[in-house]
């Protein structure tokens, strides 16, 4: 609970504002301008704070609202702590009493469903399906069918599971299963079985912000679901970039924990 | 001590917040006590991910060579923040502020492993500025 619970919130300020104040004074000592990921020069950084434009939210032709953009995440600790069976507590406690040295993340892999990245992820939206498209989390995608085809009847177990979309109103009802036990739900080594369950509900509550409520079920893992609210605002002027992990990821080796 | 290297000894911050700037954990593979600061000549600059690195060669008393690599942050989050791979080239003087490897191990090629949290060069311009350590540093 130290992690999750009453600190939450003030971690994740922290977060932010330690993002911020450094790219902040290095612009001000004259950072190269230009750049073609994003804005650079001053301002640049506050993009990262909540400053996402003001209107109504976009709408398909069909009046279906649009959730396209490059979205990138708010509050970062929103997952809090779900209520874990005493294996899997067993094993988060021990990988953060590792200093979470084992973080498949750390050896280039996918980060699963739900985490999330740093980095920005984008929508892209057609009438029978949105494309999630990951700049970090080694540029995994998430396809949201909207054509009603549900899960297929047998399926792998995966990275980034399979996800089966639906229109509630306006909201997009996204429900994800066969994921594998591979991946950690954060980065601290919070642990889920094969069982796990996400249902991700997205709103588009007006032009800046993207508003999604996970509930997390794994009867394995968890002794109950968990459910919490993850929030994005829209960044009008950067793109997502290229971001190859496997590049030259020479941590794995020296990832040595306490 | 070697010439232009000075190693410090910090009072641990206590954190505990989600490391959410690196694809890894800072506090697995560096060690947020052990800071450094190194002045030296910049040898390389590889802009690759998942992390930026620079390679600084510095001299000890002696006058023999010691070279320092330096991981940064991704390219992606520098280019956010304003710089470039031109931001800072070979032959360049600089004082990288930063802290060391944990498991004390060189790399590789046989250079000293840091994580660099600021880089300063002698016309006072203060470039690749950030670290995995800031949020992650030390719990």
């Amino acid at each position: 609970m130290r992690y999750f619970s009453s600190i939450a919130a003030a971690c994740a300020t922290v977060a932010l504002v330690s993002y911020l104040p450094l790219a902040t004074k290095a612009q001000d000592k004259g950072g190269d301008k230009g750049g073609k990921f994003g804005p650079v020069g001053p301002g640049a950084a506050g993009q990262r704070k909540d400053n996402a434009p003001k209107g109504p939210t976009p709408k398909m032709p069909d009046g279906k609202p649009d959730f396209s953009g490059v979205w990138t995440p708010t509050n970062f600790t929103a997952m809090g702590q779900p209520s874990l069976q005493p294996w899997a507590d067993a094993l988060y406690k021990e990988r953060r009493a590792n200093l979470s040295k084992d973080d498949p993340e750390g050896n280039c892999l996918p980060a699963g469903v739900p985490r999330i990245s740093p980095f920005p992820m984008k929508l892209v939206q057609t009438p029978i399906l949105i494309v999630m498209l990951e700049e970090g989390n080694v540029h995994s995608y998430r396809q949201f069918f909207l054509d009603g085809r549900g899960h297929p009847k047998v399926v792998d177990q995966l990275w980034m599971g399979d996800s089966a979309a639906k229109w509630e109103g306006d909201t997009v009802v996204v429900d994800t299963i066969a994921l594998n036990d591979k991946t950690w739900l954060n980065g601290q080594g919070l642990p889920h079985s094969d069982q796990l369950h996400v249902v991700e509900r997205y709103q588009r509550p007006d032009l800046g912000h993207l508003s999604v409520d996970i509930t997390l079920d794994d009867p394995k893992a968890f002794t109950k679901p968990h459910t919490f609210n993850r929030t994005y605002s829209l960044l009008t002027d950067w793109e997502i970039h290229e971001y190859v992990c496997n590049e030259f990821n020479v941590d794995a080796e020296h990832l040595v924990g306490k | 001590m070697s010439l232009g290297v000075r190693i410090a000894t910090a009072a641990a911050l206590l954190g505990s917040c989600m490391p959410i700037m690196a694809h890894h954990s800072f506090a697995a593979e560096y060690d947020a006590t052990k800071t450094i600061s190194v002045k030296g000549v910049v040898q390389k600059v590889a802009w690759v991910n998942p992390h930026a690195y620079v390679w600084v060669d510095t001299k000890d008393d002696t006058g023999k060579v010691i070279t320092y690599a330096f991981e940064s942050l991704s390219p992606n989050a520098l280019a956010r923040n304003g710089w470039t791979r031109n931001s800072l080239k070979t032959g360049d003087q600089v004082t990288v502020d930063g802290y060391l490897a944990k498991d004390g191990k060189p790399l590789s090629d046989g250079s000293v492993h840091g994580n660099s949290k600021l880089i300063t060069l002698s016309d006072g311009r203060k470039v690749f500025a950030g670290s995995s350590a800031d949020n992650a540093a030390t719990k």
